[in-house]
């Protein structure tokens, strides 16, 4: 069985070219299936550019997660806590610009700062104390949240953000909605942070051998606690950009995102068991499930049964674990023993003797 | 260190907590809330019960609560159709039974994290049910709440129910060959499979109990109001793995035993309503519980790192 | 005469290039201690192996109780009575003592009823049949190393085995330890136990054994009566007379010292008060057995593990290492032993593996320069000659030999001072073999301090200048180049030198 290597790029890129067909064929479905024109003669559905802007709009903030999660599962480990941060950097936010009066600015830098923290917690518990990432997740995904609910007694929602924030949300810069440029400079980040720099490559090594990293002298906690800490900044950036977007601010912000954002980092050819993947895949991923739950609010029989995010969740779902199943049979990994344990058996990353 | 060292100080936690609510909301022991109470978290002792085995199993599942929606709502509309008790028992459990064994067949028959297959089938579950629901409540027929019998009596049978399938368990995983074969699936798989047992199959088994287990726990949420809540499985999967850690099941799997989950359940039921009674609001509770895991990842881990060699 | 327990005739097996066996005759009788005796990779583990059914012979006959065996699986040999003792035991860590046996040793149904006093009492009858005084109800995880293998024993006795083989079983017991193992074979003897015994230790060999075997570079050099033989003789059969030639080029001499080990030791790896020296252009070879600390010690001077005792000095700085990123950032190098977990990332391409403990040098600023990598790589591909389909392609799509060779390259390419190669021949075939020794000649040539640690007699005699000789983890010995290979092989054992004459 051949391996995949930069060798051998028409068996990697083979993954992609699949997702981009599908990404093709969903789009192109959706195009026929969900584009009608009124009355009026004018193009409406899915074939509209409002349409598309609007899916770009939907997709950032779930992208910036799948973004933030592709380093740590690329090292091996897992981040079940992004949506719950991004729902509490959402309520900081609003907290420190309505409660404490700060200027948005400020207050915008303060919960990116606040998002690191959130993942520094991650990073202590899973870098430094070798807890593993599962349950520390879990943990802090119920933790995340429970903050959220906590400040705002469930109740409290923070409103009426001036014209200027809410532009980043709703209006265009340069044609294309603002948060898409913030969105593309984040991917682009993120991508050369992966794949052109040696942090991307030690994440990496990490994923495969944890052991093989330490003796080459890597620094095995430094890394892993980077990609934690980096998924937690930009959690928080999406917090802010989603806020931006609804306007508001409530403490069910992100609520089950992280499912979307793990689905499009499989579905993207990241290996849940790590070391193989791409960023480029991710976005794919994204542009894939994104094309998904906006294309289907647009089919006239889902419109009727008003039933476009739950087919949306439901099929998603299902693609994740097609996706898994299909990338389990080709078994990717052909040089070790099957032995290698995968990350929800909730091992931390192997301690050397 | 004694080798329950962990259930015993979870068992003393509660104490405490219990002691503390004496002094500060004696309030809180009045015996028609208590029971009302131990009813209420009956369904989570038995999720966690199938929980406890599958995490000592050393796998995960979080979609117990879509699980619990799902069969909630098909009791519901079951009990609607005019089927009797007797009939409603085998369907919610046969029902669970099988959702189980999907997951099964796809983390012990392909082999694929649990993690991440249980968290598609969460989802999946949860909005095939709301697509098909669409978020209604189902009526319950009269007369069907607590089985047609008063409320207490009908409190007193589903708890009493509860311990009764738990401690079936509890006797079944100390006493059978099957139980100590979770065990030692646990510890080592391998291992296992050199001593002539299956690894796989046993997989599938224990996550077929826990959704066995899940369904009948939705039948006895549905026995209790005279609808039956869509959302009523929202949350479960953290509380019971929360319950299930904090009792000193660990998560590196072949180590715990019920009397620590029943500890971890009741700790974690009663920290609810002491913040209501000691005056703390009620939104902190996500946060606690999450904050309780943690502490209890945490003691784990000190646990084996300071455990005599 | 009954036909033997065991019987093995002409047993021939490779691994990949490598022969491992060649034609090798052995059996066993019902009741006997028969020893199993050669230096490391001689073809003792391979043997072993191949009667408990991990491997199929390539050629040759097994037979037990007269019949022969066709079919080559653990569960077969289990079946047929045979039981291996590995240094690794595959017990429970979570559970008990009395539960590890009753989960290996009852059959029946999954739903029959645990009976837990009974498994208790039988757990006690098997260790006491074997002398070990251990409590059952101790979980496997809290027993060190030798109470585990005593439990694996209790398993083996519990199952009827016919055939118990032991590897290594008193590598790390204390004297009384030892003595309650030696009870424990002897009993097995009296209980028409046939017992195969590998072992280092000659002394205790020829005391316990009834035969010996001498196995030497995957052959048998003769079987022998205990009382028949000597330690002295042992050893000769065990290193022989031919040796490899190896290059000898003019012996540069080597410069001024440059790593200084003062009593170093760490107390979690059994390492202690080890004082020795390298210097610049030397070759200091680090003989031993498995499991006398080499591997140990180079862990510590590469900061794997950290020292507890004594003092380490490169280049006239004392060193306190809390991590390879230190060691390697000083000049000082490793190539590991496991060549396949530590040695290079088998999913990556080659060039990134080369690549691998290069980065703050190669890549400021941490940009990838893919160029300067591929060209890098090239060029150690190159100067080794390594065969592989290309730089970019996995390293575990080459041969052994080869990815030893890109293992060693990544470690070249940080251009270190110090290089410490931990065991860089094992499994690599004789043209890689002798390509690599003249590197190693060249490289200290050139100036660079070389520590080898090595089991192959041959290859440390022909290469080093000097042989420091580990026994229990600590120096036992420094000896000159040239030495006799009986006089390391003797401290390697705990012999007195000379005593070899």
């Amino acid at each position: 069985m051949k391996p995949p290597s930069r060798d051998w790029p028409a068996l990697l890129l083979r993954h992609e070219m699949l997702l981009v067909y599908v990404l093709l064929a969903e789009w192109l479905f959706f195009y026929f299936a969900g584009t009608t024109t009124n009355r009026r003669g004018v193009l409406i559905g899915f074939g509209t550019l409002d349409r598309q802007f609007d899916i770009l709009r939907h997709s950032c903030e779930i992208g910036l997660l799948a973004l933030a999660l592709t380093p740590v599962i690329l090292t091996g480990g897992i981040d079940l806590s992004v949506g719950s941060i991004l729902g509490f950097c959402a309520i900081f936010l609003g907290l420190l610009w309505r409660d404490c009066g700060l200027p948005l600015p400020l207050a915008a830098a303060c919960t990116l700062a606040m998002g690191v923290v959130a993942g520094g917690l991650n990073a202590v518990l899973i870098a430094a104390l070798r807890l593993p990432p599962l349950i520390v997740t879990l943990g802090t995904y119920s933790l995340f949240r429970g903050l959220a609910e906590a400040i705002t007694r469930g109740a409290i929602t923070y409103t009426d953000f001036p014209a200027g924030f809410l532009f980043l949300g709703q209006e265009r810069w340069l044609g294309l909605p603002a948060q898409a440029w913030l969105f593309a400079l984040v991917a682009l980040v993120v991508w050369l942070l992966v794949h052109r720099t040696t942090f991307g490559r030690s994440f990496r090594v990490i994923g495969f051998s944890p052991e093989g990293a330490r003796y080459a002298g890597l620094p095995v906690e430094r890394r892993l606690a980077l990609g934690y800490l980096l998924a937690g900044g930009i959690a928080a950036l999406a917090a802010i950009i989603y806020t931006a977007r609804l306007g508001q601010a409530k403490a069910d912000a992100g609520l089950g995102y992280e499912l979307f954002a793990i689905t499009a980092v499989v579905l993207g050819g990241t290996s849940i068991f790590g070391g193989t993947g791409t960023v480029h895949g991710t976005l794919l991923g994204v542009a894939t499930i994104a094309v998904l739950k906006n294309g289907l609010a647009c089919l006239p029989l889902v419109m009727r049964l008003n039933a476009a995010e739950e087919l949306a969740g439901l099929l998603t779902g299902a693609l994740l674990l097609l996706a898994l199943a299909a990338g389990v049979l080709p078994r990717i990994r052909p040089f070790r023993r099957a032995s290698r344990r995968p990350v929800d058996s909730t091992h931390p990353p192997a301690v050397p003797p | 260190m004694s080798r329950y060292a962990r259930e015993i100080s979870v068992a003393g936690a509660f104490a405490l907590l219990l002691a503390v609510l004496a002094v500060f909301a004696p309030g809180f022991y009045q015996p028609q809330p208590l029971l009302s109470l131990a009813t209420r978290e009956a369904p989570t002792l038995l999720v966690a019960c199938g929980m406890a085995l599958v995490i000592i199993s050393r796998q995960i599942d979080i979609s117990v609560g879509s699980q619990f929606s799902v069969c909630g709502v098909c009791v519901g509309l079951l009990a609607g159709m005019q089927w009797p008790v007797i009939a409603l028992l085998p369907a919610a459990v046969g029902l669970g039974a099988l959702l189980g064994a999907v997951n099964g067949l796809l983390i012990a028959g392909l082999g694929l994290p649990s993690i991440v297959v249980t968290l598609a089938m969460m989802v999946t579950l949860r909005q095939g049910l709301n697509l098909v629901r669409q978020g209604k409540f189902v009526d319950l027929p009269e007369g069907f709440q607590w089985f047609g019998l008063p409320q207490a009596t009908g409190q007193w049978l589903l708890v009493l129910g509860a311990l009764a399938v738990v401690l079936g368990f509890a006797v079944a995983l100390r006493y059978l060959a099957a139980g100590r074969f979770v065990y030692a699936i646990g510890s080592d798989a391998e291992a296992a499979r050199l001593a002539g047992i299956r690894p796989r199959l046993g997989t599938f088994w224990v996550l077929i109990g826990l959704g066995a287990l899940t369904g009948l726990a939705a039948l006895m949420n549905v026995v209790q109001s005279p609808q039956v809540q869509p959302l009523a499985g929202s949350g479960l999967e953290l509380k019971v793995i929360a319950a299930v850690v904090v009792g000193g099941v660990a998560i590196s799997g072949g180590r715990g035993n019920l009397g620590g989950v029943l500890a971890g359940v009741l700790l974690l039921a009663t920290i609810s309503p002491a913040l209501t009674h000691l005056r703390v609001e009620a939104y902190w509770e996500k946060a606690i519980q999450g904050a309780i895991v943690l502490l209890a990842v945490l003691a784990e881990s000190a646990r084996r790192r300071w455990a005599p060699r | 005469m009954p036909s033997p327990l065991l019987e093995l005739r002409a047993i021939a097996k490779s691994f990949g290039g490598a022969r491992a066996l060649r034609g090798v005759d052995f059996d066993l009788a019902a009741g006997e201690v028969h020893a199993l005796v050669g230096e490391n990779g001689a073809g003792k583990s391979t043997l072993v192996r191949i009667i408990a059914g991990a491997h199929a012979p390539d050629g040759g006959t097994v037979a037990i109780a007269g019949r022969a065996v066709g079919k080559f699986d653990p569960a077969a040999a289990h079946a047929l009575g045979i039981a291996c003792i590995y240094q690794q035991p595959a017990l429970f860590p979570d559970l008990t003592v009395a539960e590890n046996l009753g989960l290996r040793l009852e059959s029946g149904s999954p739903w029959q009823r645990v009976d837990w006093a009974g498994r208790r009492r039988r757990a006690g009858e098997w260790l006491a049949r074997i002398g070990a005084r251990l409590d059952p109800e101790r979980e496997i995880r809290t027993l060190s190393m030798p109470e585990q293998q005593l439990v694996e024993i209790a398993c083996a006795v519990g199952a009827g085995a016919r055939v118990v083989i032991m590897d290594e079983p008193t590598a790390s017991l204390t004297r009384q330890e030892q003595d309650l193992l030696y009870g424990v074979v002897r009993d097995l003897r009296r209980q028409g136990i046939g017992v195969i015994y590998i072992s280092h230790r000659l002394e205790e060999v020829l005391a316990l054994a009834d035969r010996v075997t001498v196995l030497r570079d995957g052959e048998s050099v003769g079987t022998f009566r205990a009382g028949a033989i000597s330690e002295p003789e042992l050893i000769r059969l065990m290193v022989g007379r031919e040796m490899d030639l190896i290059p000898s080029g003019g012996q540069p001499s080597a410069g001024a010292v440059l790593l200084s080990l003062r009593n170093l030791g760490c107390a979690a790896s059994g390492v202690h008060e080890v004082s020795l020296e390298v210097r610049r252009g030397e070759i200091l070879g680090l003989a031993g057995l498995v499991g006398a600390g080499r591997t140990e010690l180079a862990r510590i001077v590469f900061g794997l593990t950290p020292a507890t005792a004594g003092e380490i000095v490169f280049d006239g700085e004392r060193l306190r290492l809390r991590s390879p990123a230190e060691a390697i950032a000083r000049g000082i190098a490793y190539v590991p032993e496991d060549r396949r977990r530590h040695g290079v990332v088998l999913e990556m391409p080659v060039e990134e593996n080369i690549t691998l403990a290069l980065h703050r040098r190669l890549f400021p600023g941490s940009w990838l320069r893919r160029g300067a990598e591929r060209s890098l790589a090239l060029e150690y591909l190159r100067d080794l000659a390594v065969k592989c389909p290309g730089p970019a392609a996995p390293a575990g799509s080459l041969s052994g030999g080869n990815q030893q060779k890109i293992s060693l390259a990544r470690w070249l390419a940080t251009r270190p001072r110090l290089l410490i190669l931990d065991e860089p021949t094992q499994g690599v075939d004789v043209g890689a073999k002798r390509e690599l020794h003249r590197l190693i000649r060249r490289l200290a040539a050139e100036g660079l301090a070389v520590l080898l640690i090595s089991s192959d007699l041959p290859e440390v005699i022909g290469l080093c200048d000097r042989i420091g000789v580990m026994r229990g983890g600590t120096l036992a010995a420094v000896l000159p180049g040239k030495s006799d290979p009986h006089d390391v092989m003797a401290v390697a054992l705990g012999q007195a030198k000379g005593a070899a004459a």
